[in-house]
């Protein structure tokens, strides 16, 4: 399916089988999180992640 | 002053000869010894009926992943029976020896790590909840200091609290550069199941901090972690640090011989 970049506002490929939480690299170098709004799937900017350094 | 960090596969493999190998130094000379031991959790895991759960990172690192249930017998066993049969071995060899979990004083702050990016079953990158994992963001010397300048050498399992007085899993080697810097450690020792940073096969004897940057492309993941932590620890104070095997015969004498890498300013 084609979504809308939130930032550029370009197109973004994203799987059809997409999930909640799987993240899209953009073209314009952004790191966007498919999210499931009300049964709408969108994108919104990646933010909130820290480094992972579990035992 | 001595910080010695044992990771988990040395813990299943070696630990017998890692305890007799630190008493050795233990017994006269300050130290503070951090231990792993994921396969033990994992193996408690199953015992209770908790399925451990792991994930992958983008760098290919493969972790715990702690939910509240998992969490509940990693304390068990990192504070508990790991930790306590740790002690209890170094007391059985003439060691003054205490085991503290980083909640103890509080002695480990962490925030807790709200949300992580994994590559799922179908090879895709997803940002997942966080789970009961930690960055740890502050040492406080206060304890680990009265309990070395009485005499004791100080086992620490890696549990960390948060402002919330949440306790959580955090890594150990972490712990250690984190817990080391702030004692500025004269030596830290890494003891892994490796004899060092390898490049092509070969262990690279030394590394200058200033030389990192240049040498974490060619080693791989998880120990370019480990050097960069290295770098930073020398940074900020202690001495040198050195990788090397933990599953020789007498691993901390082996490592303070000049067998390793040493990482230094």
């Amino acid at each position: 399916m084609m979504l809308k970049c939130p930032i550029c506002g370009g197109s973004v490929e994203v799987p059809d089988d997409a999930l909640p939480g799987e993240l899209v690299d953009h073209d314009c170098g952004v790191t966007l999180e498919v999210v499931n709004d009300g049964g709408t799937i969108k994108l919104r900017p990646l933010e909130g992640v820290r480094e992972d350094w579990g035992e | 002053m001595y910080v010695v960090k044992v990771g988990g596969k040395v813990v299943d493999k070696n630990l017998g000869n890692v305890v007799e190998s630190v008493s050795r130094f233990a017994r006269t000379s300050p130290l503070v010894f951090i231990h792993g031991g994921g396969n033990v959790v994992t193996e408690f895991c199953r015992r209770v009926g908790v399925e451990p759960k792991f994930v992958t990172s983008p760098e290919g690192i493969r972790s715990r992943y702690t939910d509240k249930d998992e969490l509940e017998v990693y304390v068990m066993v990192m504070a508990g029976k790991l930790n306590k049969e740790i002690v209890s071995s170094l007391v059985s060899k003439g060691v003054k020896c205490v085991g503290i979990s980083g909640a103890d004083g509080p002695t480990l702050i962490a925030e807790r790590k709200k949300r992580i990016v994994i590559v799922d079953e179908r090879g895709r990158k997803r940002v997942i909840d966080g789970g009961f994992t930690g960055k740890v963001v502050e040492v406080r010397v206060d304890l680990l200091k009265t309990l070395l300048s009485l005499g004791y050498t100080v086992v620490i399992a890696p549990i960390a609290i948060d402002s919330e007085g949440t306790m959580l899993n955090v890594d150990a080697d972490q712990v250690a550069f984190k817990v080391a810097s702030a004692l500025k450690a004269d030596k830290l020792v890494i003891l892994t199941d490796v004899p060092g940073v390898l490049i092509d096969g070969t262990v690279v004897k030394e590394v200058k901090v200033g030389e990192v940057e240049g040498i974490v492309s060619k080693v791989g993941a998880g120990m370019n972690r480990k050097l960069i932590e290295a770098s930073n620890a020398v940074v900020s104070g202690v001495g040198e640090v050195i990788i090397s095997s933990g599953l020789v015969e007498d691993p901390l004498t082996n490592a303070l011989s000049g067998n390793g890498t040493v990482v230094r300013g």
